[in-house]
């Protein structure tokens, strides 16, 4: 009976990654059939390279869900991370080995305030984070109000060099979606996200250090969201204090199209990983097809709420 | 092994207060190794707020706690169970999405190759604690997916990771029964054999002679008595938590003599496939009982007389006029209310004060000029809370910090006020303790005598013994018999309700009180 049960369990997740595999396969026949150029190596390079900005921030949103919690200054943070960057570098091109970590570590910084305020404050982690990405879009803007500044070619290389015909941002994201997977099922910080996100009080009684953990896990959202900036950054080359904007919402879809669950405590990196690749194609798709990006936006949004409904009614 | 000298834990003088309450006042509490130490009282006595203490998630306002003799001070639980204090709580602190093994090891999980945990090493640590207990559970099996018994010993599996020094166990009989019982108190013998304290929560009198060394009972935050258990008798025990006689539970039987028409008054309704042919009369001032198994359809008569469940066939007459319109607003227009069994689903609003959750079903009563009167929400508010003694600071207290017993009494007044004809209640008393238990007897035969008829559905047969004027009993649907009050006894009711069942089976779910 249980046997029977666990295996119930097992596939139900199954089916979850064979559903999002099964729509992937499905946009990339539908794009075939479409389109002559949708499935040229030279688009598939192009959404290679797509992948990396999106896979970080919902990698990081991931943390934060899993952990019982939610990130809403992942967007705000990012485009400051731009900004950043592209002023700093601009003034002092020859100093990319100080920035890079000085943008990093503050990003991490910013996602551990906001861990601590949610522990200390006992705030919602809503508010909390959506009042901190007001903050920050706010102070971008004293800095810069349109895109522009400048980076070395030198960073600009990372978004765009390729390594046996593959986008090396591609691997980095394989490998750290690889190394986030292993730190989550088989450490024990990595399960202790699991612990507080599946029941915060009980993980409490259990003697877990819940307010740690849960500064952790955002501080690791704000050092995805930081790395997220700095592939943008190099991707674009400037600093643009709006260009983040769009990716909060769409740092959760991968996260809850992937079967996290939003209570926490549920879910991996995995299916983010095909969510985010089912993002991306569709996005490219529509592209292709020459579906206007108003429709895109509408179509975000609805499959965020029908795959957080499908996850909702399946579990009663 | 047994070292009566020595202590594993000793509280001096221990104090706790919150605003309006003072759950302990200067407890002296001490466990022996290898004793096991039962803690009594009646719900809201203190001993949660003890556990919570010993165990660190509630920080003492004064007093010493000596832990292995040295002076501790816990900042959190983490500290004590570090130190080998484990406390099962009445709610079990597990992750029902996870496995069983990951549970157990919470935080020792164990580790192999490059520091990584290791899937293997931790099933095979988790079985082998689990053997130890001598019980066999799947180890990958995840928590949601067992039964409550099977979780509460994965609940205890957890405790045997560390050195434990004291365990703790708050009601852990309250969801198991029989075989598993026994294989609790074998473990904890076991346990106690190798000079573990144990302190050991339990309603249950019974299992407090046959497996505690020593009893402390608690009251209203202070320890009333402590003694070896061979000291103390049942009565003794009884009178401690309660603080009166048992004899006083139930008010005195009907004072004025019930008139010759019916307030309520039910014939052939079918409703339902749970109810098939019931027909009954309630008349000013009384109070019937219903008795009968879970499942022989009590409640869903009441839900039909409330207006929330459709009929079949058959009527039901408030005042000799039919029930028309079936809603339960209708039902409460006419001065009829319902106690239903499910209070913090069904009947009270948790979050919302004592006062909105008293006027929320006649808020057009306090309702001027299409806005809600306050002042006068917050009058009649404290009215029913002196009328009903309701244990309270103030009419704004949110209902869902209170005890069991006063939510009870809040729900029970709000509808009292109501229900100037007809009371339904169900399940009344349910998660009630003793003390709340006879207050709200006593305020039912108030009700009656105003000239109120009372139904009450309960399946704690003394309850319903001592209460009611009149038992109607019921079985699968049907009206089996009627108790005059005269012959009323459990013996009587059982003989009725069984009538068309198996009998055994009926003695065990009738007899959950017994």
């Amino acid at each position: 009976m249980s046997a029977l049960l666990m295996d119930l369990r097992r596939n139900r997740l199954m089916m979850s990654y064979l559903i999002v595999g099964g729509l992937i396969l499905l946009i990339l026949v539908a794009g075939g059939v479409l389109s002559d150029r949708f499935l040229t190596w030279r688009n598939v390079t192009n959404v290679l390279q797509q992948l990396i900005v999106l896979g970080l921030v919902s990698l990081g949103q991931t943390f934060v869900v899993l952990m019982g919690g939610i990130d809403l200054a992942i967007g705000s943070l990012v485009s400051a991370v731009t900004v950043f960057l592209a002023n700093f570098l601009d003034w002092r091109p020859d100093l990319v080995w100080l920035a890079v970590p000085l943008a990093l570590a503050a990003a991490a910084t910013v996602g551990a305030v906001n861990g601590i305020l949610t522990v200390v404050l006992r705030v919602h982690p809503l508010i909390v984070t959506l009042g901190m990405s007001s903050v920050i879009f706010g102070g971008t803007l004293m800095y810069r109000k349109e895109p522009g500044g400048s980076i070395p070619r030198a960073l600009e290389d990372i978004a765009y060099r390729n390594v046996g015909g593959i986008p090396v941002s591609a691997i980095v994201l394989v490998v750290v979606f690889a190394i986030a997977g292993l730190w989550l099922q088989r450490t024990r910080a990595g399960r202790n996200i699991y612990f507080v996100g599946g029941d915060a009080e009980a993980a409490r009684l259990n003697g877990l250090a819940v307010g740690r953990i849960t500064v952790m896990a955002y501080a690791l959202s704000g050092l995805c969201a930081g790395i997220a900036g700095l592939f943008l950054t190099a991707r674009t080359g400037v600093g643009d204090p709006r260009i983040g904007a769009a990716l909060t919402l769409q740092s959760i879809t991968p996260v809850v199209v992937g079967g996290t669950i939003l209570a926490g405590g549920r879910g991996g990196v995995f299916g983010t990983f095909l969510g985010v690749l089912l993002v991306t194609m569709l996005n490219s798709l529509l592209n292709f097809v020459g579906v206007s990006s108003y429709y895109q936006w509408i179509i975000q949004g609805v499959i965020i709420i029908v795959a957080v409904g499908f996850h909702t009614v399946r579990r009663t | 092994m047994r070292d009566m000298s020595s202590t594993v834990i000793e509280l001096r003088q221990i104090e706790k207060s919150y605003p309006g309450v003072k759950p302990l006042d200067r407890v002296d509490f001490t466990v022996r190794p290898g004793e096991v130490h039962a803690l009594l009282g009646e719900n809201g006595a203190g001993k949660s707020t003890l556990t919570r203490v010993i165990g660190g998630a509630v920080r003492p306002d004064a007093g010493t706690i000596t832990y292995l003799g040295r002076t501790v001070a816990w900042k959190n639980p983490r500290q004590a169970r570090e130190t080998g204090i484990h406390i099962i709580h009445q709610e079990l602190a597990l992750f029902p999405e996870l496995c069983v093994a990951e549970n157990i090891l919470v935080d020792a999980q164990p580790r192999g190759a490059l520091g990584f945990i290791s899937d293997k090493a931790r099933h095979a640590r988790a079985a082998e604690i689990l053997a130890q207990l001598g019980v066999d559970i799947p180890t990958r099996a995840h928590i949601d997916e067992l039964p409550l018994a099977d979780q509460q010993m994965v609940e205890i599996a957890k405790a045997l990771v560390g050195d434990l020094k004291l365990l703790i166990l708050d009601e852990p009989t309250a969801v198991i029964s029989g075989k598993e019982v026994d294989l609790l108190f074998a473990n904890m013998r076991r346990l106690r054999g190798q000079g573990v304290g144990i302190v050991y929560i339990s309603h249950r009198l019974e299992e407090i002679f046959e497996i505690a060394d020593h009893v402390t009972i608690l009251k209203d935050g202070q320890v009333v008595d402590s003694r070896p258990v061979g000291a103390m008798t049942r009565t003794e025990m009884i009178t401690g938590m309660v603080g009166r006689q048992l004899e006083q539970i139930y008010p005195a039987r009907r004072t004025v003599a019930p008139s010759g028409d019916t307030v309520l008054s039910i014939r052939g309704l079918a409703a339902g496939p749970r109810v098939r042919d019931v027909s009954l009369d309630v008349r000013p001032g009384e109070i019937v009982g219903v008795a009968g198994m879970v499942g022989s359809g009590r409640t869903e008569v009441a839900e039909a007389v409330f207006g929330m469940r459709g009929i079949d066939s058959g009527t039901i007459e408030l005042d000799g006029k039919p029930l028309g319109d079936h809603r339960p607003r209708a039902a409460i227009d006419r001065g009829v209310g319902f106690l239903t069994e499910n209070r913090k689903d069904e009947g009270l609003f948790l979050n919302l004060p004592i006062s909105s959750n008293i006027v929320a079903p006649d808020l057009g009563r306090v309702t001027r000029r299409g806005l809600v009167d306050r002042s006068r929400e917050r009058e009649i508010a404290r009215r029913q809370i002196a009328d009903f003694a309701v244990a309270t600071p103030s009419p704004e207290v949110k209902v869902g910090s209170l005890s069991g017993g006063n939510q009870q009494k809040v729900l029970f007044s709000r509808w009292s006020r109501i229900s100037d004809r007809l009371l339904i209640l169900d399940e009344p008393t349910r998660g009630v303790d003793i003390g709340a238990k006879v207050e709200i007897y006593r305020l039912i035969r108030k009700l009656a005598d105003s000239g109120v008829g009372v139904l009450m559905i309960s399946s704690e047969l003394p309850e319903v013994v001592g209460l009611s004027d009149r038992v109607v009993v019921m079985a699968q649907g049907h009206v089996v018999g009627e108790v005059p009050g005269e012959a009323l006894s459990e013996e009587a009711i059982m003989a009725l309700a069984v009538k068309t069942v198996d009998r055994r089976n009926a003695a065990a779910r009738l007899g959950e009180v017994a």
